[in-house]
């Protein structure tokens, strides 16, 4: 056997000491830590460059390059329009209403409908599992969804997109999942004390899933705030569109006229003189700003419930 | 037995009462569509009752021409993200895991992680801005080295890898999480077995990490094989334009635009049932495939 040449057959014996690392092995972990960081740069350099943009002087932003992150100048001209505008205005209240309301609304159907699915005897506990995974397996479509909006008179009320599907499958079989590992003596002990199940469920239950109703709080609350296809499909009028419409519409779309305005374009007053590009670039970073905002909230509480759903799947 | 009914109902009323909300929810949200999909067998007319017309709609989906283009787009689309997109949150998580300070690897995945929780209307808008043709990043670097700009989101070929790199950026990072889960799940002693054999950084992850994951990534892989025909509509919406509808019109989108558009209702709905019925073809057997394989299933 070769083990007398084998390196490690000298470095064995005082394997806890054996940090000393090679030139090679320097040079390895050097290029797996570049590759990483450069992922860093790729990820967060395009969102910076934005922020540049919609920091700088406007005057200055036509032949400014992608590359740089340091704004040319400084000025608040492109935030103190974009805030002034009617639909973004309406926008930033609308994403707001929609995302509050579907998340309350979505949290405590899921939680409530959890619990009585968690109780392991609950009679057609097996029939209403199978109702809801159908619902993950098959989905009919866009446009029977929007004729029932239609039928409901739901079309073009702010409902349509709160109450759109505001239970979810998956967030719900987590819940579940959380409220099987109650120990059953905490529940006995209430039931013993002469709590009813009301008295159980919000006096006991709820206050120990804390953790668990926060992660689902998040996933609605991001889920909302992100939603722009069935709002772009159920709203017409443009004064009830959230931030992610008002920015499709302007970013994607390249409607220059939803953010300029037709008046201002006429007269190049206003708006229609700031870059075109500087103004993309503020709606596009006003659009990220909530999410920045609960991202360390996002990095404690998705992980985990990501994390724990996947292992149990 | 109805004494044991009565018995049942005092116990458990005020569950179902909790459940009731939800329930409805399911039931109205998911079920009556169901229902409602009944008008792609359907002539639809302005004043009810709509005619029964059977598979008259189905008859002119399959004999039209742009549904075979869009259905061969969305399979393409699907098998460029399966080929290109899956493998790399391994390879994240394989990278992350060798990083030895704690606190760095925590900044990066701080970093990464961000793109998951963006629409994808912003990340369109992101990359609309990187890939522009006159001051765009991506046309600034590749200028450097001589080439010509390109305009990559009018060049419905470009435009499809754009689909596949945006889903990298937006999902590299964040997917490694699970793999990272699975990796932190190995047994530590296998390492030091390795070490105490000389094993080096590369034998160790092909000998230990990557056995160690291969059911998670067997489970991932058939899971996303279910999803094939969806190749997203959230994305691809926001990449599409006039110019590049040729290679990435898909299923979903063009089902939006026959129906919502166009108002061609039964049509429509007659694809979004083609696409949900082989979807959940795909989406079962996936589930039991990966159920039997790796004991892990979609739910």
């Amino acid at each position: 056997m070769a083990a007398t040449t084998h390196p490690a057959a000298a470095e064995a014996p005082v394997r806890g000491t054996a940090i000393r690392r090679t030139p090679l092995e320097r040079l390895e972990y050097a290029i797996i830590i570049s590759t990483l960081l450069l992922m860093v740069v790729l990820t967060v350099q395009p969102i910076l460059n934005l922020v540049a943009m919609s920091l700088s002087d406007p005057s200055r932003v036509a032949g400014m390059s992608g590359l740089t992150i340091i704004p040319e100048g400084f000025s608040l001209d492109v935030w103190m329009l974009l805030l002034q505008h009617p639909l973004v205005q309406s926008g930033i209240l609308n994403s707001i209403l929609i995302t509050g309301a579907g998340t309350l609304i979505g949290v405590m159907g899921t939680a409530l409908m959890a619990w009585g699915l968690s109780r392991p005897h609950l009679p057609g506990r097996r029939l209403i599992f199978v109702l809801v995974l159908v619902t993950i397996v098959f989905e009919p479509g866009i446009i029977p969804d929007y004729f029932l909006m239609k039928r409901m008179g739901l079309l073009d009320t702010y409902w349509s997109v709160i109450l759109y599907k505001a239970v979810n499958a998956w967030y719900l079989i987590i819940l579940v999942r959380f409220f099987e590992e109650i120990p059953e003596e905490l529940l006995e002990a209430a039931e013993l004390d002469g709590a009813n199940a009301f008295q159980i469920f919000f006096q006991v239950v709820l206050p120990l899933a804390r953790p668990a109703l926060a992660t689902i709080a998040l996933f609605y609350l991001v889920f909302h705030w992100n939603e722009f296809f069935r709002a772009m499909i159920y709203l017409n009028d443009q004064g009830k569109w959230p931030l992610q419409v008002v920015l499709r519409q302007f970013v994607v779309e390249g409607d220059k006229l939803a953010i300029v305005g037709a008046n201002n374009a006429a007269n190049n007053i206003g708006v229609a003189q700031i870059n075109l590009k500087a103004l993309k670039a503020g709606m596009i970073i006003m659009t990220i700003l909530p999410i920045l905002a609960i991202y360390p909230l996002i990095l404690k509480f998705f992980t985990k419930g990501t994390m724990s759903g996947a292992l149990k799947g | 037995m109805s004494h044991r009914f009565a018995l049942g109902f005092r116990r458990w009323w005020p569950y179902y009462l909790m459940m009731a909300p939800g329930l409805i929810f399911f039931l109205v949200w998911h079920y009556f569509p169901i229902w409602e999909a009944k008008m792609a067998f359907e002539q639809v007319r302005i004043i009810p009752p709509n005619i029964w017309v059977g598979l008259k709609h189905f008859q002119t989906l399959f004999s039209s021409p742009v549904f075979y283009t869009v259905l061969a787009n969305t399979l393409i689309i699907s098998a460029m993200k399966i080929i290109f997109v899956f493998p790399i949150p391994i390879l994240v998580a394989l990278l992350l895991n060798e990083v030895r300070s704690g606190r760095l690897r925590k900044f990066v995945q701080s970093a990464i992680y961000l793109p998951h929780f963006l629409s994808w209307v912003v990340i369109a808008g992101i990359f609309i801005a990187l890939l522009s043709p006159s001051d765009g990043a991506v046309n600034q670097i590749t200028g450097f080295f001589g080439a010509k700009p390109t305009s990559y989101m009018t060049d419905g070929f470009a435009t499809r890898w754009v689909l596949v790199i945006s889903e990298i950026w937006r999902s590299a990072g964040w997917d490694s999480l699970l793999y990272l889960a699975a990796i932190i799940g190995i047994d530590q002693s296998l390492y030091e077995a390795a070490e105490l054999d000389g094993a080096n950084r590369w034998q160790k992850i092909w000998h230990v990490t990557i056995p160690g994951i291969v059911p998670t990534i067997a489970t991932l892989f058939i899971l996303n094989m279910g999803m094939f025909l969806s190749a997203d509509l959230n994305q691809v919406i926001n990449f599409l334009n006039d110019v590049n509808r040729g290679q990435i019109d898909i299923l979903d989108t063009y089902v939006y635009r026959l129906g919502l558009r166009t108002g061609e209702y039964s049509l429509a709905t007659a694809a979004g049932l083609f696409k949900a019925v082989l979807g959940m073809a795909m989406i079962l057997a996936a589930h039991f495939v990966s159920k039997r394989l790796t004991g892990k299933g979609v739910w």
